[in-house]
């Protein structure tokens, strides 16, 4: 545990060696919490309402989702893709440390520092701007939105890594992370709640996984869901996890059987 | 300039032939533009479904706002792609061998490297501007005229920042995420900068221009902007390229070469 712990400490400590890349990147995150406030704003201002949503709920939802974004989507893995195609793959797999762990414990030093900053920029915002939010005060909601988010995070987690082993088969790892980025920020209610889709489209969006990242935890926060959808939505959670979990595991002992280390 | 059109032709065959080296690659490459493009024209449509205008704009006038979006970050992305790999010729100090050659290291760094990938998206970027301009309708040759003017202005703009984050790279090597700052900086002008409250929207229409860059061609062509306006965007490019070239200028003085 010592050990996963220092690497936690060492992913800190790498963020900071590159201080300007580290504030830019900063800046990047608040000129995205800028333009998507400001559109929504834009639109609301004119009857207060949008496809359902009141302002304080809406606004609520993107401020809400920027903050999970920093937490949920902040991951090592896309190093993995690069490791196993340069064929540093090797320098881990002679390691007494287990490889996922050690992605593990380099992701919750990248979570927690991003959520860190996120919260600080979210303040700030919110003292200049002081938007109209929503304040969940039930406790109930608030520890079933903490359990989706940890949820959310694991099935991030190993979208990420699957996407990664394509580096066993191919050189191209980035093309499809670079579709991938774009489709989940919009299937995952990024863009925007889901629920302002058309019924049909909706229904299709619900039956994929990508909505417990960030819709689903920001529906449970907003109480917008009954005690009964929010206990199905878990299970079907949890049976996404299992079921990519059991395609990583296959894909990993796959991928290690065609591996030569090229490039080293 | 006949000799550097030349040599920016050989470059951008060259970044042609690589980006085709995995013709797999660059077909999910371009899908991927091509759904993100769809993807936010999807979410300007079902806005526009609820609010019949959004700060005062019809629908097909925010289209035209986003399609100028596209045609000037496309345009930019596939003359100045290069600026992306250019930290790793100073970190590495191959960009030792560019000073060493007898071509300008600037044109270099900046133009080494087309995007030819991003070629279909300025096609489909053009198709939904005609569009949009269509559907709009009363847009007159002049209007026309002037938007060109403004899109080679707001080039001009999007070229003195490339130019300014070079500098910043020769002086400290960390440029990766300032560069994806500038894009996302200018993603806010996918719609009308008057989104914006004051002072941000002055802010960014004139410290950042981001309106003068993305808006004001639009505004152009629908006849909404005023003289004053189109003159000041063009004295702030003229200012920003100035200073960038003095920049850049400054920050060669001061390259040690350090990693050669």
């Amino acid at each position: 545990m010592k050990k996963y712990w220092r690497v936690v400490k060492n992913q800190w400590d790498e963020i900071f060696t590159y201080r300007l890349n580290f504030i830019m990147w900063r800046v990047r995150n608040v000129l995205q919490l800028l333009g998507g406030y400001f559109l929504w704003l834009a639109i609301l201002t004119q009857d207060g309402q949008v496809l359902g949503y009141s302002s304080s709920v809406l606004l609520s939802y993107i401020f809400g989702v920027y903050i999970l974004q920093s937490f949920i989507f902040a991951t090592r893995t896309q190093t993995i893709g690069v490791e196993i195609t340069q064929g540093d793959l090797v320098n881990y797999l002679i390691r007494p440390v287990n490889y996922f762990s050690f992605y593990v414990a380099r992701d919750l030093g990248d979570k927690f520092m991003n959520f860190f900053f996120s919260i600080g920029e979210f303040l700030l915002f919110y003292i200049l701007l002081q938007p109209p939010l929503f304040l969940q005060n039930d406790i109930r909601y608030l520890i079933l939105f903490l359990l989706s988010i940890i949820l959310a995070s694991i099935l991030y987690f190993l979208f990420s890594v699957l996407l990664s082993f394509i580096g066993f088969w191919s050189q191209d790892i980035w093309a499809p992370r670079f579709i991938f980025s774009i489709v989940i920020g919009f299937f995952a209610g990024g863009f925007f709640p889901l629920d302002m889709l058309p019924k049909y489209l909706f229904a299709i969006f619900q039956a994929m996984p990508f909505q417990y990242l960030l819709y689903f935890p920001m529906k449970i926060y907003l109480g917008q869901l009954s005690f009964g959808d929010i206990g199905l939505g878990f299970l079907l959670c949890v049976f996404w996890i299992g079921v990519f979990s059991f395609i990583t595991k296959i894909i990993w002992e796959r991928g290690l059987r065609v591996y030569s280390a090229y490039g080293r | 300039m006949k000799r550097y059109f030349i040599l920016w032709w050989l470059f951008g065959i060259k970044s042609a032939k690589i980006a085709f080296q995995s013709r797999f690659g660059a077909g999910l490459l371009i899908l991927g533009k091509i759904l993100r493009f769809s993807l936010f024209l999807f979410f300007i449509l079902l806005i526009a479904s609820n609010t019949k205008t959004i700060v005062g704009y019809s629908l097909w006038q925010v289209v035209l706002f986003f399609a100028t979006f596209n045609v000037v970050d496309i345009l930019a992305q596939i003359f100045l792609r290069e600026v992306y790999h250019f930290r790793k010729y100073v970190v590495s100090g191959d960009f030792d061998y560019f000073l060493a050659k007898p071509l300008s290291p600037l044109f270099r760094s900046l133009m080494g490297g087309s995007d030819i990938l991003d070629l279909p998206m300025l096609a489909l970027a053009g198709l939904l501007l005609f569009i949009a301009a269509s559907q709009i309708g009363n847009i007159t040759l002049i209007n026309s005229l002037i938007y060109i003017l403004l899109i080679v202005n707001s080039l001009v703009i999007a070229l003195s920042f490339h130019i300014f984050v070079l500098a910043i790279c020769v002086m400290t090597t960390e440029i990766d995420n300032m560069l994806w700052a500038y894009r996302d900086l200018t993603q806010l002008g996918k719609m009308p900068i008057d989104i914006f409250r004051e002072p941000l929207r002055g802010f960014l229409t004139f410290v950042l221009p981001v309106g003068i860059t993305m808006t004001y061609p639009a505004k152009a062509l629908m006849g909404l902007l005023s003289f004053s306006s189109m003159s000041i965007a063009f004295g702030i490019s003229t200012v920003f390229l100035l200073v960038s070239v003095w920049s850049w200028q400054y920050a060669l003085r001061r390259y040690s070469s350090a990693s050669s």
